[in-house]
Formats: C-alpha cells, sequence, structure tokens
C-alpha cells in the first residue's frame, strides 16, 4: 500500500472494516489500480445499507508507444516486431492498418508483426503511440469496486471526473442526501468533490 | 464389524492387490481415482483390518490414512455463482473438503445476496435437504448474518455448518435459530489460500464439518440403516449395468444413510425398486427410491431397522 497516500475503510462494525481493508486492496492490486489511486476512503454500512468509496487519482500523462511493448529489427525491404507484451496489440495493429494499409501488414504468429516496404526509421515506428492507459481508467475502476462492494448492493450512483471519483452503491434506492454524505468522506481525506 | 472410512494412497503397479484385499475383507470401495502413475481409493474397511491393509501395502508403497468425511455428501452453500464469492472462498473451500473424501456440491442461491432481498426458494431448500450437511458462506458483516440466517435456514432439515467473517462467539450470538457448526474468520475474502493461517482456517472448517458428521453418523448408529449404503452401491453396480454407461464422476455418490443414483427416474425407479438384495428381500422393501431435485437423478433413501425389521 505504498502507492496510495490515504487508504481508510470506515464501517460500524470494527471486524467487517478490516476485512474490507483487505478485500479493497486484494482487488486494485489485482486489477493493477493501486498505482493510479492517490486517495481512497471507503465507507460501508451494512445497516443502512450503504457502500461509499471516494478516491483522488493520480494524473496519467504516460501514453504507451510501439518500442514500449516490441523489439523491432529493421531488415532488407521489411521490419520484424517481436512482440513483448500483448495488451496493446490489438491496438498496434490497428495503427500499423491506418497508416501502411493491411497489404503490408502481416502476422505470422502470436508475437511477430512483419511491416513490408516501409519507408520510415525504425525509431519512428518506435515512437508511434498505440494506446492511453488513462482512457478505460474509469471503466477499469468501476468494475473494480463493483467487486469490492457487497455483493446485494446493486443500485449505483457513479461520478467520475479527472482527479477523481465517488461510487455509491446500495441494496435500497439511495437516499436524497446521499450527495451530503459523499462530500463529508471526501472532507475526511482533506478534499472537496 | 465396524466399516470406518478411509483414504488409500499408492502407485498404479499392483494396487489390484489392495483392492482385492478390501474387497475379500468385506470394505467397499467409493471411489477410484487414478492420476497418472497414482491410485487414490476412498474406500470403507473394517475397523480391526486397518493394519493388515497397511501391512499388505507397504511393499508397494501404499499409504493408509483415515478419511471421516468418505461416503458424504456435503451441499457447498455460495450466496452466488458472482465473483465476489467464486472462486475464493467457496471454491477453495469446495475443493479443500473433496481432497479428504466428501463428495462436494456446490449450491448457489438465486437471491442469496443482499440483505432486504434474500431468499431461498423451494428447489434450493429441496437439494440443500438431500445432502448429509450444508455449509453455509456467509458474509463478513454481523449484521448481515444477523438478518439473513433465519430466512437461509427456513425449512433446511440437514445440519449446517456456518462460516462467517465475524468470530466464532458472535456467530453463535446472533444466528437463530442456532445451527449446528460455527466457523468463525471465514468470510468473503478475494485471495487464495495458500499461506498457512489460511490452510489452518480450512482446517478449522473440515474439524468443524467432522464433528458435526461423527454426530450423525452416532444418531444413525443407534437406529442402524437396513443395508449400508456402500454395499448397496456396489449391488447397483452389479445389477444396473446401465450405471456403467454413465460418464458423471461419480454415478452412484454414496452418502451416510443413502444414495444418489445418476440415471433418470423415470426409466430407472421402478427396476431399482425390484432389484432383489437378497433372499428376496428387494430394495423397495429397505429404501425409498425418490426422484431427486438434481437434474433428474434417483435418491435412495435407506431406511432404518425400527421402521423395516430388516438388517442385510
Amino acid at each position: 500500500m505504498l502507492a496510495v497516500e490515504y487508504f481508510e475503510v470506515e464501517c460500524p462494525e470494527p471486524v467487517g472494516a478490516e476485512y474490507y481493508k483487505q478485500i479493497t486492496n486484494d482487488v486494485l492490486l489485482d486489477h493493477n489500480l493501486l498505482k493510479v489511486i492517490d486517495k481512497l476512503h471507503v465507507y460501508i454500512d451494512p445497516k443502512v445499507p450503504v457502500f461509499i468509496a471516494v478516491g483522488i487519482l493520480k494524473p496519467i500523462t504516460t501514453v504507451v508507444r510501439v518500442g514500449d511493448i516490441a523489439n523491432i529489427n529493421p531488415q532488407e525491404g521489411k521490419m520484424t516486431l517481436v512482440i513483448t507484451d500483448e495488451t496493446y496489440l490489438a491496438a498496434m495493429l490497428r495503427v500499423f492498418w491506418e497508416r501502411f494499409g493491411k497489404d503490408r501488414v502481416e502476422q505470422p504468429d502470436r508475437f511477430t508483426v512483419i511491416l513490408y516496404n516501409v519507408t520510415e526509421p525504425a525509431s519512428e515506428i518506435e515512437n508511434l503511440v498505440i494506446g492511453h492507459p488513462g482512457e478505460s481508467l474509469n471503466k477499469d475502476l468501476i468494475y473494480a469496486f463493483r467487486c469490492v462492494a457487497p455483493e446485494g448492493f446493486r443500485l449505483r450512483s457513479e461520478r467520475f471526473e479527472p482527479g477523481k471519483f465517488s461510487f455509491v452503491a446500495s441494496e435500497n434506492t439511495l437516499v436524497e442526501g446521499i450527495d451530503e454524505l459523499v462530500k463529508a468522506k471526501f472532507a475526511l481525506m482533506g478534499e472537496t468533490p | 464389524m465396524t466399516l470406518v472410512p478411509v483414504t488409500y494412497k499408492g502407485g498404479i503397479y499392483q494396487h489390484d492387490i489392495v483392492i482385492d484385499l478390501i474387497e475379500d475383507l468385506g470394505g467397499y470401495i467409493v471411489q477410484k481415482h487414478v492420476l497418472a502413475q497414482e491410485v487414490v481409493l476412498q474406500c470403507f474397511v473394517p475397523k480391526d483390518d486397518i493394519e493388515l491393509i497397511r501391512e499388505i501395502s507397504r511393499p508397494i508403497f501404499g499409504e493408509v490414512t483415515d478419511s471421516p468425511l468418505v461416503g458424504t455428501e456435503i451441499a457447498i452453500v455460495s450466496m452466488s455463482l458472482e465473483i465476489h464469492h467464486l472462486p475464493h472462498p467457496s471454491c477453495d473451500i469446495a475443493e479443500y473438503a473433496r481432497r479428504i473424501g466428501a463428495k462436494t456440491n456446490m449450491v448457489s442461491l438465486a437471491r442469496g445476496p443482499g440483505k432486504r432481498i434474500t431468499g431461498l426458494n423451494d428447489e434450493e431448500r429441496d437439494v440443500i435437504n438431500e445432502h448429509d450437511i450444508a455449509v453455509y458462506l456467509m458474509g463478513n458483516f454481523e449484521a448481515c448474518i444477523e438478518h439473513k440466517m433465519p430466512i437461509l435456514l427456513r425449512g433446511i432439515e440437514v445440519p449446517v455448518v456456518v462460516c462467517g467473517g465475524p468470530d466464532k462467539e458472535t456467530l453463535v450470538r446472533i444466528i437463530d435459530p442456532p445451527v449446528e457448526g460455527y466457523v468463525g474468520g471465514v468470510g468473503r475474502f478475494m485471495r487464495r489460500t495458500k499461506e498457512a493461517d489460511q490452510l489452518d482456517k480450512l482446517d478449522e472448517i473440515i474439524a468443524e464439518i467432522t464433528r458435526v458428521l461423527e454426530k450423525k453418523r452416532e444418531d444413525l448408529a443407534k437406529d442402524p440403516l437396513s443395508v449400508s449404503p456402500a454395499r448397496l452401491m456396489n449391488l447397483i453396480r452389479e445389477r444396473v449395468p446401465a450405471i456403467l454407461e454413465v460418464t458423471s464422476p461419480t454415478p452412484l455418490t454414496v452418502q451416510m444413510a443413502g444414495l444418489r443414483v445418476k440415471l433418470p427416474y423415470d426409466t430407472f425407479a421402478p427396476e431399482l425398486r425390484r432389484m432383489e438384495i437378497e433372499d428376496g428381500i428387494t430394495l423397495g422393501d429397505i429404501a425409498e427410491v425418490v426422484p431427486s431435485r438434481m437434474r433428474d437423478y434417483i435418491i435412495v433413501r435407506v431406511l432404518p431397522f425400527s421402521e423395516t425389521n430388516i438388517v442385510i
């Protein structure tokens, strides 16, 4: 939990809070999301029942380039790319198809892509941007918090803005004053919604 | 002759010697797994002859261990089949119980999650009641467990062990009506059970299940069954050849007081009822043959001596 500046789970049942801290940690770790969260406050009251997660996100400025996921080997008339990480492979192929056309891009096997008759230098290909990890972040966070929240809590209200988010879930209809509660939880972290 | 449940583990070479020996001694093999070069036999053997089996299997490097859960069918009741409960902890617990000989079925409830919306329908209730014991895997909050348990226990007649996040004392205090077994500190978690303390918890669950089942065994012994389910299993295997065609891992599942026969009820129930066991006594005389709520299987419930006046 070193990467997260503030991480608290608040619950009227201390044992439950402890378990949910562990669950939140495990889920965010599994989904590789701990590194993007700066502050996180989770509030659960099984008696109401309500689950609130509010957090501050770290700015994501990095982009994924071809060089990050492939080693390029320029040869006569063609360029062979050896893929090291498949996560952005589909996105990379799409960029190549648009730029060079499908007839000049070939993928003989899972970890190899060959570009034919490419005039650009290898360094330029390496710098091509193929993905923005921040784009799917909100979707990933919603999925992760759906896993963290107790399963019966199916009525949800999420608010995701650049840099901060709130996730509210309950089994019953959300009460009107819920925004005040969310604001109070942000205040505990020294932030405003 | 008292039969005790044991597991035999050994190499595939000459393992038929052990099978013959167990059968000659009057024991029954409930399940046989052949895994590459290894054989695992789950069986009932006469208590006095365990040492003899150990003696004979020593030269072929066989190992005999006590497995109190052999010959039992356990319902692991999970609140749902969502990622919240699977694969941890539901599968971990089910798999751990299976490792020491139990036959576990996972029963997932349609309206298990939540507090207000929770419910148990008649099919779920009947399926759970077909087992020897039900292990309820609850969540982490006292308030939820307290509210849900009376609803989830409605109509359940088999012994129940409840696992939940709060400690054992709290579970004992909040669960009403009381159940037979409690294991605290095992609620919902999202990680694999592989650390020593987590494995200790799984052992604690097994110990609790064993304790509850031992009590049930003692109760059964007071009014013995008309025929041993393991013996019945062997007879059905001999006399109803269709069972050999069933591809399920356990076509005949032995329970403490009965048997699950994985054949269609309408086609095979009359044949089973007519099946002669010994001296003109048919299965219909000493057991109830009823349809199972699980697929179209058959449940054979062996009647006690007090009802049939027969023990064979």
